[in-house]
């Protein structure tokens, strides 16, 4: 019980300090997490270089075990083409498979023949540090690298909200 | 009274949860840093149902609930978690997955070249071979350690962890009782990136090594059953001299890369390490995992092969449970990861104490505007996948006493199949979209399945499994996808017929009514329908569903990794969110 009630007390303090910054600052977005990853070469990657030239970026958790994840990656490489050209986003594809199937991320991202910038979370350090209960996840960042934007699940369309919202960056 | 009461916190504890979360979704940001955090609430009302052989339960009303918080500001991170299972679901309950406490907290700090972490975390030293300590909380598996670890990144390309820490057990935080502890170190190096020229060139290569060592004080006898699964009942002692104290494991990597190619090995080693898993054998053991892909734009071809011989590894050594307590170290199971519900049913688990098998997959997409492949082109994913037991020859000494305990155990030629198959899968599957409106999935799969070995009872599976997956986009928002299977098969409880229907609403709703028919069993009885009826809401990156049905009990696998999971009958909440 005294556990309890000292976790409700973190949580209540938290929120008090949030409710106060808030009054006193304009919205600011949170960074991407810095986070050393894989590239698809076994190479080191740190998140906090994930960045494209003051264009948004798109994030997108998978694996590919995951089917929604699958299902969206194929919808959005349908009009990738498309979005490049109008918004100039770059999307980095970050797979969360493990010592099981990530040898197999490269020949399925081959196979399906997408553009995007694939890297590798074998052990879930970016997906911990992001928070992230379950993919398929998606965030964008603006051009200074903050994530204006997230969603978690798939349903067939919801693409076009991404889109949206990157049309709203490219207006801003 | 007391549940009540309990319940009433819990209560409390998710109202004032979802006001701060309701706070936090507005405001990130706290001074130069951040909070953020995740919160999972996963409750169920259980319905005793006897003919699926769901139990009446003490408390019907079982939840699993945690929160972590992280604040982090410049390369300074700390973060905890509160998980709270004190009624957890019944399948976790059997895992004695059963407790509440903070079980996780830690201080993070990164500044060029050198990382420190102090308290709880998780490491992965390669393949996972030696070390890895994580969390899946689907199965209720969290081996995080707790200590502290370095990581130093001197120049670029060269990485080298060092880590210390006593592994967590459930909910069982008594660390001054502990006797055992894990320590390791891992060093790797990408020539790539030492070496520019190499990578100019279109190469690749990285190597790595690592080695791990576990304590656990060893001030006790081991009596140990002499004639196993025979009717004599005759213990055998292990005295404590002889029981090591120290567990050495290492290994070595290597990863070749230039253009499409890839390869990549490692070969593991572990010393005697006689405990409850492997009967207290002092045979040393080792695993060996192989991969080499080839891909091009439209084309992927992948073959890898494993071999574990004696590699369970965990901080104790009388620990036996079918889920990874404890366990130091992962040997993956490489077959093919299946979604589809029918086939996940008899899904291989890894065997660490022995298995030796390979996978092999291509991935093929016939081009687009083509005759086969209409507009959007085809995709051909074929698959096949076999695992066996590896070749055991009793030593003599083991025949002569009846026990392997205390022996050497067995020998074994090391790229010799066993005789016992374990698990086969053959598979080929078509993706096509019509139009802007249809998608079809289509899958067929023949498996071979050992359920002596893989769920311990039943004898070999044999199945047919058609599965199919039909999505029909209505309009921009709105979305049907319908999903059937069917599976074929004598043994076990016969065949099974799966039908779902899931309509969604973008981005927001997720609606779907599914039902699993035991159409092919062989009692009339039984030819149960287990039912299932959902809805999930979506908003940003909370989710809320909602679900009434039935669940049959069976064999729940993610990663390779499985645990059994009992039959239910009742009505789901969950929410999970992250800030």
């Amino acid at each position: 019980m005294k556990k309890i009630a000292l976790v409700i007390a973190l949580i209540l303090s938290v929120s008090l300090i949030y409710a106060q910054e808030g009054q006193e600052k304009a919205k600011q977005y949170p960074k991407l997490p810095a986070v050393d990853i894989k590239t698809l070469n076994g190479s080191t990657f740190n998140t906090g270089d994930i960045k494209n030239d003051g264009k948004p970026v798109i994030i997108s958790l998978w694996a590919t075990w995951c089917k929604p994840c699958i299902a969206e990656l194929l919808a959005i490489a349908d009009v990738y083409d498309d979005w490049v050209e109008e918004t100039g986003v770059k999307l980095y594809a970050i797979s969360i498979d493990d010592s099981k199937t990530a040898a197999r991320v490269a020949p399925f991202v081959n196979g399906k023949g997408w553009d995007y910038e694939v890297l590798q979370d074998p052990n879930w350090d970016f997906k911990r540090a992001m928070n992230v209960p379950d993919v398929p996840y998606l965030c964008i960042l603006n051009g200074n690298g903050e994530i204006v934007w997230q969603h978690t699940s798939y349903a067939p369309g919801s693409e076009e909200e991404v889109y949206q919202e990157l049309l709203k960056l490219i207006k801003k | 009274m007391r549940n009540i009461y309990k319940l009433a916190k819990l209560t409390c504890l998710i109202l004032f949860v979802c006001g701060f979360v309701f706070v936090a979704q507005s405001q990130h940001v706290v001074g130069n840093g951040k909070i953020s955090g995740e919160f999972g609430f996963n409750g169920m009302y259980y319905i005793p149902d006897s003919l699926i052989g769901a139990e009446p339960v003490d408390s019907k009303v079982r939840a699993n609930t945690y929160l972590s918080l992280m604040y982090n500001n410049g390369g300074f991170t700390v973060g905890a978690q509160y998980e709270f299972y004190s009624f957890p679901l019944i399948d976790f309950e059997k895992i004695d997955y059963k407790g509440q406490g903070l079980t996780r907290f830690y201080f993070d700090y990164k500044h060029k070249i050198i990382q420190v972490t102090a308290g709880t975390f998780y490491e992965q030293f390669g393949n996972g071979f030696t070390l890895r300590s994580y969390e899946e909380r689907q199965l209720g598996v969290d081996n995080s350690l707790l200590g502290a670890r370095i990581k130093l990144t001197p120049y670029q390309g060269i990485t080298i962890k060092g880590v210390w820490g006593i592994q967590r057990e459930n909910f069982d935080f008594d660390y001054k009782y502990r006797q055992d502890f894990v320590r390791g170190i891992d060093g790797e190096f990408a020539f790539g990136d030492i070496f520019p020229v190499i990578s100019e060139k279109g190469f690749t290569a990285t190597v790595g090594g690592s080695f791990v060592s576990k304590y656990e004080k060893s001030d006790y006898d081991i009596y140990v059953d002499l004639f196993p699964g025979t009717d004599r009942q005759t213990e055998g002692i292990i005295l404590s001299e002889k029981i090591p104290a120290n567990v050495a494991c290492w290994s070595t990597r290597l990863n070749f890369g230039y253009e499409g190619f890839r390869f990549e090995a490692e070969f593991a080693q572990k010393v005697n390490d006689p405990n409850a898993t492997n009967q207290f054998i002092y045979k040393k053991g080792n695993a060996l995992f192989l991969s080499a892909t080839y891909s091009m734009k439209g084309l992927g071809v992948s073959a890898s092969f494993i071999r574990s011989d004696n590699m369970d590894f965990r901080s104790q050594r009388l620990a036996l449970a079918k889920t990874p307590v404890l366990a130091i170290n992962y040997i993956p199971a490489i077959n093919r990861q299946y979604t589809y519900q029918l086939i996940s049913n008899y899904s291989y688990a890894s065997q660490p104490n022995g298995q030796i098998g390979a996978q092999l997959q291509v991935n093929y997409q016939i081009p687009k505007k083509t005759k086969l492949g209409g507009k959007y082109g085809t995709d051909i994913t074929f698959n096949f996948s076999r695992f066996h037991d590896i070749d055991r020859v009793s030593v003599p000494l083991a025949d002569s006493l009846g026990t392997m305990s205390g022996t050497e155990g067995y020998k074994s030629g090391f790229f010799k199949f066993g005789k016992k198959l374990l698990y086969q899968d053959v598979g080929i599957e078509f993706s096509h979209r019509f139009d802007k409106r249809w998608k079809l999935i289509l899958a067929y799969n023949y498996i071979t399945y050992n359920m002596d070995v893989l769920q311990g009872h039943g004898g070999m599976l044999q199945g047919h499994l058609v599965s199919s997956d039909l999505t029909c986009k209505i309009n921009t928002k709105h979305a049907l996808r319908l999903e059937l299977q069917h599976l074929y098969t004598k043994e076990d409880v016969g065949s099974w017929l799966y039908a779902m229907l899931e309509y969604s609403i973008s981005p927001r709703w997720f609606i779907s009514v599914g039902d699993q028919w035991n159409y092919g069993n062989s009692v009339k009885g039984q030819r149960i329908h287990y039912y299932n009826v959902s809805a999930a809401f979506v908003w940003h990156t909370t989710r809320i569903a909602l679900n009434f049905g039935k669940t049959r009990e069976g064999i729940l696998c993610v990663g390779g990794v499985c645990r059994s999971v009992p039959a239910s009958y009742g009505m789901g909440l969950s929410v999970t969110t992250s800030f």
